[in-house]
């Protein structure tokens, strides 16, 4: 037996969707990897193992609320559920508690998410190195954190968990700001389009005033970085306008910039397009999210990134076109209810477009610039290995993965996907949309064989079903 | 170097990590655990037998595999922890033989 929807992810996106198919009579079943509905951005919103959540920020605490609705909305939701497959037929598996489970969709929305641009320097696979994204992790869900750590790269993400370090009391060594100059010049042509959110603008400048206040050593124009020690992270070199410079640390976070989670959309086979702006795929969409499988949709950071508060309009156009797909409401009331947050998406590009344009990363940054830095972290491939391999013929992501084993372990490519595209696009010197990127299946985790052999399907409840 | 910034008294399970017992917090993450003890090596590169450890803490880089109550390849920051938990190092490199 079919649901008439299936949405995977409990972020911003997916929540907000499930609660304006609610409020038309269709409940949806949820699943999601966490053990709490939220997503990454409001992880642990409802339950904070912190003293005082508040210190997280107000968007935090309005996740909450969110939370809130989204839990008392009815919908079928799984804790725990990690899809691992998505069928074009509607058939979507997943593991929970030691087991596989199978649902039937007509309908399925998909809100993967966003992971964060990896950023090969020289070190980045020792213990000790992680990402901004990851000390995030750790705070809202355990209430843990890195005493003394250097935080490096640009953009909002970085300068936001460095801020709550501080007002959490928690010695930062320094914040590493890897944002060329030539940024700022870039970006001032589109800082009207941004005013129009001018509550966006006001936020980031008074994190960047908030750390500065608090006095810790803030290198502007960083570049050429290089994470220090053998076994495990010592430190960080890195160069700036006044010289090369040293910190010493146990953690380096790195962060510059987050990228959709392609790995379900790509295994599904949808279309995609690269994004020059963003620097990264997007999943071809109509502007309800309706990818190229019309039963398809995906909303949120997982299609192109668009922050949460967009991925909440998104997630509740692509309800809106759902329901009407599924002859729940008519195309008129679909576009009329889908007024307000088209022309907020409208509204929030024109920030989205000057964020990007402020915080792209460097070029350097993306791809290695040592030969034996590894671009492969689960394969350990380097920069050296994947040069011989199109050196002796392998001109595309997947022959070069045939011939180096590059992507082939198990974090399936997530990691070295993006780095791998970038340089066969430099050394073939033609757009990363001419060289594309790894063919993906399913399963997209590591499974066992004893999870499979548990095997259950999902059914609807039964007053559904009628 | 890693610490708890709770105030309150959570209930507490013992786990072991690499044989050391250690009580953290009911409910965090096996990731959570191992960065507390400060034994935050999760396992050994594939090839090289580095050290490795959680780089991204949300699933998706595969850096923090561990093996858990004898099970390997377990994601420690997608697992949490449990009352006799026993947590350890992944060392299964390309050399390694399958036991059968």
């Amino acid at each position: 037996m079919a649901h008439d929807c299936v949405i995977v992810g409990a972020g911003p996106a997916g929540m907000a969707a499930a609660l304006t198919l609610a409020d038309h009579g269709v409940r949806p079943l949820v699943l999601d990897r966490a053990a709490r509905p939220g997503g990454q951005i409001y992880r642990a919103a409802s339950a904070s193992p912190l003293p005082d959540r508040s210190v997280l920020g107000a968007d935090y605490a309005a996740g909450a609320e969110l939370i809130t609705a989204y839990t008392a909305s009815g919908a079928d939701h799984r804790a725990e559920a990690d899809v691992w497959h998505v069928g074009a037929d509607g058939k979507i598996l997943f593991s929970t508690d030691g087991g596989t489970c199978q649902a039937e969709a007509r309908e399925i929305l998909l809100c993967p998410g966003a992971l964060e641009r990896p950023m090969p320097i020289p070190g980045w696979t020792l213990p000790g190195v992680m990402t901004a994204g990851a000390a995030q992790v750790m705070l809202k869900s355990d209430a843990v954190v890195a005493e003394g750590a250097v935080f490096a790269g640009s953009g909002p993400l970085l300068y936001l968990i460095v801020a709550q370090y501080l007002r959490l009391g928690v010695k930062v060594a320094a914040l590493v700001d890897t944002t060329p100059r030539d940024n700022y010049l870039r970006a001032a042509p589109l800082l009207a389009g941004a005013l129009r959110v001018p509550s966006m603008l006001t936020k980031g400048l008074s994190l960047l005033h908030e750390i500065r206040q608090a006095g810790i050593p803030v290198f502007r124009w960083a570049s050429d970085l290089q994470v220090l020690g053998q076994d495990r992270a010592r430190g960080l070199r890195f160069v700036t306008p006044k010289g090369a410079q040293e910190i010493a640390a146990d953690t380096v976070f790195l962060h510059h910039g987050v990228t959709p989670n392609p790995n379900m959309t790509r295994a599904l086979g949808v279309q995609h397009d690269w994004n020059p702006d963003q620097l990264c795929w997007h999943v071809r969409r109509d502007p309800f999210g309706q990818s190229t499988l019309a039963h398809v949709s995906v909303a949120g950071d997982g299609g192109a990134i668009v922050g949460a508060e967009g991925a909440q309009c998104e997630g509740r156009l692509a309800a809106l076109n759902m329901l009407c797909r599924l002859g729940r409401i008519d195309r008129a009331t679909r576009d009329h209810l889908a007024r307000a947050d088209l022309t907020r998406l409208k509204r929030l590009a024109g920030v989205r477009r000057f964020i990007d344009r402020l915080y792209r990363p460097q070029a350097a940054l993306r791809v290695p610039q040592c030969p034996d830095t590894l671009v492969c972290r689960c394969e350990e491939r380097s920069l050296g290995d994947l040069r011989a391999g199109f050196d002796a013929g392998a001109r595309d992501p997947n022959a070069l993965k045939s011939l180096t084993r590059c992507g082939m372990g198990p974090c399936q490519g997530r990691q070295c996907g993006p780095i791998v595209s970038q340089l066969l696009a430099d050394w073939r010197d033609e757009p990363v949309s001419e060289v594309g990127y790894y063919r993906l299946r399913s399963p997209q985790r590591l499974l066992s064989l004893q999870e499979l052999s548990r095997f259950n399907r999902v059914h609807p409840a039964p007053e559904e079903a009628q | 170097m890693f610490r708890s910034l709770r105030t309150d008294a959570p209930a507490r399970v013992r786990v072991l990590v690499n044989g050391h017992p250690v009580e953290v917090p009911a409910g965090q993450s096996v990731w959570s655990a191992l960065a507390l003890s400060g034994q935050i090596t999760t396992r050994k590169a594939a090839l090289s037998a580095q050290d490795r450890s959680a780089y991204c803490a949300m699933g998706v880089c595969f850096e923090c595999l561990v093996d858990i109550d004898g099970l390997p390849n377990q994601q420690a920051c997608l697992r949490r922890v449990t009352e006799g938990m026993q947590i350890t190092m992944q060392t299964i490199t390309e050399d390694t033989k399958a036991e059968l």
